[in-house]
């Protein structure tokens, strides 16, 4: 079975990154959000849906994304930083609970600032290993901005 | 001067902790060259032509004498005993061992310095004016308002990989804009509205590079409870939004401009809305707990023009021309503003040796309060000198190899460290500085010629502001052999305007003879008030092109 780190923890990944369009969805899948949006009221069941850079998650404004596992946000190269306000305006913004998993290209080294954001689960490329990626699940203990944990700024917590 | 707490010590701390773990992993193979690079960037570190080089962030150009002795003392040890002062007010050190960069980093973290975010696409050290809280016709003093953005800006999790570099600069006064923010990403006017609150002028989508740009205005008059969300509105949008596919299209000035400044505002706006009234916004009692640092120091009643002060300008014409170029009024009577001026011929611009910056240190703690300032224009300023003492200062600065009497002349130029460090460079900068230099050595004529601004960058990246120099040189690379390219009309501050290519290149051997032929178009066209943007402005580009592809007889 495929690892992940989720919740400060390896574990097991118990769903799939389904990244083409036309296979099947299954309940364990997670789907592009352009076929979710488009098939969603014919595609059955699903784990949950994955947003590419570039998507934005303006799309989503009217959905119920409590009814999501998981929602995936990919990062097509490390450097693309699009997916750090993605996910960022789920939890702020469209008030999704649930699990938001990084998908793609990002490293370890990026853990302190992806947990800043939102994330709690991190599916890394294969040659990451995954012990040595959860030493570096931690961000500094301080943090002058508000973030998704910590909404109050320092200045308000001096 | 802003004081770190335990909790700006233990950010710090934690900083350093981090990057020698990553450094370590580097040198073991754990990290790739591809994903060390980004991280080594947003600690300062580049890899350069010959070496590693790595910028220290000196944030808002404010320095004490500690913290230079610091540097004298990190550069001599760790590097070949001399810095470099860029234009962002950062010092770069060109020539550290990769693995010392933990060390020298701890180092700085014991004097509250760092090298975050100096590097890389992320929100870069944010600048001022180096006259802050010392002129007289300020709205307030921006300094505090700078602290602000230092800290929201230091590791701001959802910004540190922005399509490109970031860049916000922050100008308190009508009168001048020493700090060139309206070629900024974000430039910030602070303002004060008839109902007495102060507030921002936000600009944006300025820049320089290969697309230079003069910024727009976004927002007349921002309160400052709502920097902080409005800062994170526009970036929000610009992370999201701003091209990635190629990174000489990535600045926040290229999608200004593609989306006209109407549509940019509307959708920072649309962000806004969620932001503001928020946890960021920024209460009474932060603006007066960072006021608190930067309080006067303890001045002396004194009046103006003591007879010391007169005399010696009576006397001599060496010191009043020293007083007359390197020295600003202050708002305090009995007190100037003294600039050591970092452009000695043969050394190059912005550079200081470890000696220097130690005779700089010992000069702040005699004779202005131990503290210091780092300018846009590559030189260190002492803030708070007592006009009775001007005449000493000049003594020891005069020993120090920091009183050429130049600032604001032709020959006080801004400049890069071009091909003869960086990696990037398409020329060599330092040896066209060093021939303008040797050729317009006569005072007298640099006097009668007076205020201008000659910036000089070894490539596109534009480090050393071409564009917006009175006289702007390029270095261009033309099948392997070093050309240059001149630009007139560039101006940086609140009159900013992109300077014109004049045309076709010049070897670098013609550059003085090309600069001394547009200061004659200049000296024959002008009238007695005008400077030499003032004459471009009225007579246009032409005369000047004429003079300088004129064949000679």
């Amino acid at each position: 079975m495929p690892k992940l780190i989720k919740n400060g923890e390896i574990v097991d990944n118990l769903y799939t990154w389904q990244q083409d369009k036309e296979s099947a969805a299954s309940e364990s899948a997670i789907v592009p959000m352009s076929k979710w949006l488009t098939e969603q009221d014919n595609i059955g069941p699903v784990a949950g849906i994955w947003i590419d850079a570039g998507e934005g998650t303006e799309a989503l404004a009217e959905i119920d994304l409590n009814q999501f596992d998981v929602i995936g946000v990919n990062f097509p190269a490390f450097v693309d930083g699009r997916g750090f306000s993605y996910a960022r305006l789920l939890r702020e913004r469209l008030g999704y609970k649930g699990e938001i998993r990084a998908l793609g290209n990002f490293i370890p080294d990026q853990l302190g600032y992806l947990l800043r954001v939102g994330f709690n689960s991190f599916q890394f490329n294969d040659e990451v290993d995954l012990e040595k990626a959860l030493a570096l699940h931690k961000s500094f203990s301080i943090a002058y901005q508000g973030d998704v944990n910590e909404p109050r700024p320092m200045f308000l917590r001096r | 001067m802003y004081q770190y707490d335990a909790i700006d010590q233990q950010l710090v701390d934690e900083r350093v902790a981090q990057f020698r773990d990553q450094t370590r992993r580097y040198l073991n193979d754990e990290l790739s060259e591809q994903e060390f690079l980004p991280l080594r960037l947003q600690n300062g570190l580049y890899v350069q032509r010959y070496a590693p080089m790595l910028r220290i962030a000196i944030p808002y150009g404010m320095l004490s004498s500690d913290q230079l002795r610091t540097l004298a003392d990190i550069s001599r040890r760790y590097d070949r005993a001399y810095g470099h002062f860029s234009t962002r007010q950062n010092l770069q050190l060109n020539w550290p061992k990769l693995e010392d960069v933990p060390d020298i980093l701890a180092e700085l973290a014991k004097v509250q310095m760092h090298a975050v975010q100096t590097s890389g696409n992320c929100i870069r050290n944010t600048t001022t004016d180096q006259y802050a809280g010392v002129i007289a016709d300020e709205v307030v003093d921006p300094r505090p308002y700078c602290e602000l953005i230092r800290q929201w800006s230091t590791f701001h999790p959802e910004f540190a990989f922005l399509p490109r570099k970031f860049k916000i600069a922050v100008n308190a006064t009508e009168s001048a804009d020493r700090a060139a923010t309206q070629v900024h990403d974000i430039g910030l006017h602070i303002k004060q509205n008839d109902a007495g609150e102060i507030g921002f002028k936000v600009i944006v989508g300025g820049g320089l590079g290969r697309t230079p740009m003069v910024g727009v205005t976004i927002n007349e008059f921002l309160p400052r409870t709502d920097l902080l969300t409005y800062l994170d509105a526009i970036i929000r949008v610009y992370n999201q939004q701003g091209r990635r596919d190629n990174k000489y299209k990535a600045r926040i000035k290229i999608l200004v401009k593609a989306l006209g400044i109407e549509e940019f505002r509307n959708r920072v706006e649309a962000e806004w809305v969620h932001l503001r009234g928020k946890e960021s916004t920024v209460p009474m009692s932060e603006f007066e707990r960072l006021q608190s640092f930067f309080t006067e120091p303890a001045y002396e009643t004194l009046d103006n023009n003591p007879e010391s002060l007169s005399s010696k300008l009576a006397s001599s014409a060496g010191f009043a021309r020293w007083y007359e170029r390197n020295t600003f009024e202050h708002k305090k009577a009995g007190y100037r503003i003294v600039t050591l001026t970092l452009k000695k011929a043969g050394q190059a611009p912005g550079d200081a040796t470890s000696e220097q910056m130690e005779k700089a240190a010992n000069l702040a703690d005699q004779f202005s309060f131990g503290e210091l300032r780092v300018s846009h224009e590559q030189n260190l300023v002492l803030s708070d000198v007592r006009q009775d003492q001007l005449v000493d200062v000049w003594e020891a600065a005069k020993e120090a190899g920091f009183a050429t009497p130049t600032l604001g002349l032709l020959t006080d130029m801004i400049c890069c460290p071009g091909g003869d460090f960086c990696a990037l460079a398409n020329a060599k900068s330092i040896p066209i500085a060093e021939q303008i230099q040797n050729t317009f050595d006569n005072l007298d004529y640099l006097y009668d010629l007076g205020n201008i601004d000659l910036n000089i960058s070894g490539c596109m990246n534009a480090c050393g502001h071409h564009h917006v120099g009175n006289i702007g040189i390029l270095g261009v690379d033309k099948k392997g052999q070093e050309f240059y390219q001149v630009s007139i009309g560039g101006a940086s501050g609140h009159d900013a305007s992109i300077g014109k290519i004049l045309g076709p290149s010049f070897a670098q051997e013609e550059i003085s003879q090309v600069i001394q032929k547009l200061m004659d178009v200049y000296v024959s066209n002008r009238t007695d008030e005008e400077r030499f943007i003032d004459t471009y402005r009225r007579v246009g580009i032409t005369p000047f092109k004429e003079a300088a592809y004129a064949k000679a007889n």
